[in-house]
């Protein structure tokens, strides 16, 4: 369990395809993290990349703009990157921001 | 809750953080409402940092927060140059994604989280009042 104010992301990197676990608070600074590692997976020539919201209890507009700006980068070199199981609070953030159709990973 | 937030930093934040969740639980606030004014309360910080003019770390705010017949207020006072969230216009969320500005977002989440903001420019600062009915 991590402190409720608090961001952790564990990376599970199958050949060219890396999922992102994002626990905790995804606000500016969880943001700034996130974009570091989105980052850090591109370089390393991630063919998809999973950002997995099921364990981020609080997703502000910095972490959004940072899946979007990601997703048009891999969007545009022929790659992906796609949302999976976001928490409610995560799948509520997306959707009143008009992303949840698009951003998140349809099962 | 009265809080002064005198630096835009991660530390002061989680400060800011920790008062809220007590004033939470002193209150039996639902998540959902602790939810609610702890995410506009991050997007309106920045949104401060954003637009002060002494830098994006430099930043003296005054919050406080009341619960008051079933209202829950949260305002904010700065001395930041005058801005008014309440006339950013609402983004177009029917866009896709690859037309989409990548900004101008946390102010609709504070709309719509919240049930009402007002904003005043008083001797100098900014005051945006939020409500939200519990």
């Amino acid at each position: 369990m991590i402190p409720i104010n608090s961001m952790e992301i564990r990376k599970n990197i199958t050949n060219d395809e890396h999922e992102l676990l994002v626990a905790g608070r995804v606000d500016g600074e969880g943001a700034n993290q996130l974009e570091l590692d989105v980052l850090a997976s591109i370089r390393a020539g991630a063919r998809v990349i999973y950002v997995n919201l099921s364990q981020a209890n609080f997703l502000c507009s910095a972490g959004i703009r940072v899946l979007l700006q990601y997703w048009r980068q891999q969007k545009n070199a022929q790659r992906a990157l796609l949302v999976t199981r976001p928490s409610p609070e995560a799948a509520a953030a997306l959707s009143m921001t008009g992303f949840q159709d698009q951003l998140v990973e349809k099962i | 809750m009265n809080f002064v937030l005198k630096k835009n930093c991660p530390a002061e934040k989680r400060r800011l953080l920790s008062a809220l969740e007590t004033f939470a639980r002193d209150h039996s606030l639902s998540a959902e409402a602790r939810h609610a004014a702890d995410l506009a309360l991050e997007e309106h910080l920045t949104n401060i940092s954003s637009h002060g003019s002494s830098g994006p770390e430099e930043v003296e705010v005054h919050i406080r927060v009341e619960l008051r017949d079933g209202i829950l207020q949260v305002e904010v006072r700065d001395d930041g140059p005058p801005f008014d969230p309440t006339t950013h216009p609402a983004p177009d969320l029917t866009l896709p994604l690859e037309q989409r500005p990548v900004g101008g977002l946390g102010i609709h989440m504070m709309r719509t989280v919240m049930d009402e903001l007002h904003y005043r420019r008083e001797g100098g600062s900014n005051v945006l009042v939020m409500r939200k009915r519990l």
